[in-house]
């Protein structure tokens, strides 16, 4: 998919490599044989965050309901709207990121959830986290990570792009245009309450001030490298992928004040063969038990609030949205993007050539 | 009309020839120019207009420059890959069975190797603390020379993943050259350069411009190298194709662009064609 997170939302390119094959054989797939009893196929990102959701919700929700839970990975938009348009869904619930609860909608591929079922009291406040197709699953965010050698550290946005008092190089994700473009924004001094909409030339400007320090990697592995190696000294990288390189001793450090914060979303495909049981298991994801135990495996945040309650303080630590980040996070206008994410891409391509 | 003996056996064998061919063609047409004709019409079939996803294309700058760039790389690649090629096929060619085996194993095993794997070793091997950018520094032009994350790294990257694809059609017409004709050459009074160039060369153009071609046309598509080993600027079409279908989900559009890919691909094989006879490298003519 798009964005890249701890390893999960990995490499958009690379995931279609390897699911051009996986698409052809979920395409030709006779009709899926489901066992008598009840069972529902959620299309992931596969994995450590599918073998996370496996113990952490998976196998819990099995033992209450007795509802199995089959995964299959390479979730990708174009497979989705294959299937529905072949009138062959064969999937009942996929994670995605929250462009697709509007765009996917639009498009007529999702079934509306089921909120006497699903209680959506119980997620943080936040601008379009739940929607009519969609719930939220887990928080993450990208945050500034800067090489320890930079003396005083960086504070904020501005400094990202102050090669003067820092020189050296940015990383940046390439396919994480949002974060790319946010960034430059803030840095050149946009309140982060009327980031949207966003001003694309002015963000495009202010990234020409930093043009020959910019590197974009097309995978995580790569942007830790960068970081870790020092050929960069500063950069946004994805939350989880920079407490990793720090854990394992890399020479860096987390600003987060410079933190933008977003989350991925369930929904529900068009024609679902296991509708009720669906929504059943969305309404288990939400439940602040369920929620707890998933950031206790993985380090995104929850996104129910009683959950962190559940949690230990220095588990919540490192957690995105937890206490290191309160107050600190922006929360991307993803509404915003998933109306302008192509025109915003064609003039960054437009830049890149430039 | 087909009365005489030898026209009946010549429609027998056209017509055993056909049936030997049906499932070939029953393959192509089902499983590649149906759904490429199906790309086509999608490209064209939006409501606004059948060509508002070409307008788009045509007048936003970023995909007609990224085509040129794609069209660009793939032919110094082409160019890198002949130069690199031709000395390994002629040795392919032209030595002894145990010669032969080994460099055939040294092709097959970078053959055999996962793609994702090449990029990310090239990646290792090429970056600011690789050894060969540590060989450049020992002869103090360290700092001066980038060798990955951008057009040069496409090009390294690019260049080895289809070498292949030159060295075997080359060394297979190569292997083919009678090598009396180049005695006779000899024996005629021309120095070796001379019977090189006069002789050998016109012998295993053929070839030359399979491979060219082959080489240039898989580098059209290419996408993990470029993205993996490029810079900002190392954009190839089918990074574009994917964004598209993947992050926006607007497949017309992607359509579009892959039209223009096949739509560019054809009309430069047909000049080819026209002015170098690539026609005659598949047999034509």
């Amino acid at each position: 998919m798009k964005q890249a997170r701890n390893g999960r939302l990995a490499l958009s390119r690379r995931s279609v490599l390897l699911g051009g094959a996986a698409l052809g054989g979920a395409l030709a797939m006779p009709s899926i044989v489901r066992a008598a009893n009840e069972e529902i196929v959620f299309a992931t990102w596969g994995g450590s965050w599918e073998e996370a959701m496996r113990t952490a919700w998976f196998d819990p929700f099995t033992a209450k309901t007795g509802i199995k839970v089959k995964t299959i990975s390479g979730n990708t938009y174009g497979k989705i709207e294959a299937m529905v348009k072949a009138g062959r869904t064969e999937w009942d619930v996929v994670e995605t990121l929250p462009d697709f609860q509007w765009v996917g909608a639009e498009k007529g591929l999702l079934e509306p959830i089921d909120f006497s079922v699903v209680d959506k009291s119980l997620v943080m406040p936040g601008e379009d986290m739940v929607t009519t197709y969609s719930i939220p699953q887990v928080l993450f965010a990208e945050v500034m990570t800067y090489n320890t050698k930079l003396d005083p550290p960086p504070q904020g946005w501005a400094d990202l792009y102050d090669t003067k008092t820092f020189p050296g190089n940015r990383v940046f994700d390439g396919d994480d245009v949002q974060a790319t473009m946010e960034s430059a924004l803030l840095a050149d001094g946009v309140a982060p309450a009327s980031l949207y909409p966003l001003d694309v030339d002015r963000a495009l400007k202010k990234l020409t001030t930093i043009r020959d320090q910019a590197m974009f990697f097309e995978t995580n592995a790569q942007g830790e490298q960068f970081m870790s190696d020092g050929q960069a000294v500063m950069g946004m990288l994805p939350d989880g992928r920079a407490i990793n390189i720090r854990n394992n001793g890399a020479p860096v450090q987390i600003q987060y004040n410079a933190t933008i914060m977003t989350w991925s979303t369930m929904v529900i495909i068009k024609g679902a063969p296991n509708l009720t049981a669906a929504q059943k298991f969305l309404a288990y994801t939400l439940t602040p038990e369920a929620q707890a135990a998933i950031a206790m495996a993985y380090t995104y945040g929850p996104v129910v609030p009683k959950a962190l309650d559940l949690i230990p303080p220095e588990r919540a630590k490192i957690l995105t949205g937890g206490p290191e980040m309160k107050g600190k996070a922006i929360l991307r206008g993803e509404k915003w993007w998933s109306q302008n994410l192509a025109a915003a891409t064609e003039k960054f391509n437009a830049w890149k050539l430039g | 009309m087909m009365s005489s003996p030898a026209g009946l056996r010549r429609t027998t064998r056209s017509a055993t020839t056909f049936f030997l061919l049906l499932p070939g063609l029953v393959v192509l047409a089902g499983m590649f120019i149906l759904p490429v004709a199906q790309l086509v019409i999608d490209s064209f079939s939006d409501p606004a207009g059948a060509l508002v996803h070409y307008q788009r294309i045509a007048v936003v700058p970023v995909y007609l420059l990224v085509l040129a760039r794609t069209f660009l790389i793939s032919a110094i690649t082409a160019a890198l890959c002949l130069l690199l090629g031709f000395p390994i096929a002629y040795r392919l060619a032209h030595s002894g069975p145990r010669v032969k085996a080994i460099i055939l194993l040294c092709i097959f095993l970078s053959f055999w190797t996962n793609l994702l794997v090449r990029a990310f070793s090239w990646m290792v091997l090429l970056n600011p603390n690789g050894i060969f950018s540590q060989a450049l520094a020992f002869i103090g032009l360290g700092d001066q020379i980038k060798l990955v994350y951008n057009t040069t790294g496409v090009l390294i990257g690019q260049t080895q993943i289809l070498l292949p694809y030159m060295i075997l059609p080359l060394a297979a017409v190569m292997s083919r050259v009678d090598p009396t004709l180049m005695n006779a050459a000899r024996s005629l009074g021309a120095s070796p350069t001379r019977a090189f160039l006069a002789v050998y060369i016109p012998l295993v153009k053929s070839g030359a411009l399979a491979g060219s071609v082959l080489v240039f046309a898989l580098s059209l598509g290419s996408f993990v190298i470029p993205a993996l080993l490029g810079g900002p600027r190392d954009m190839f079409l089918a990074q574009l194709i994917e964004f598209n279908i993947n992050n926006t989900l607007n497949l017309p559009f992607a359509s579009a662009l892959a039209t223009v890919l096949l739509a560019a691909t054809i009309v430069l094989y047909w000049i080819g064609d026209r002015w170098f006879g690539l026609g005659q490298v598949w047999g034509g003519r």
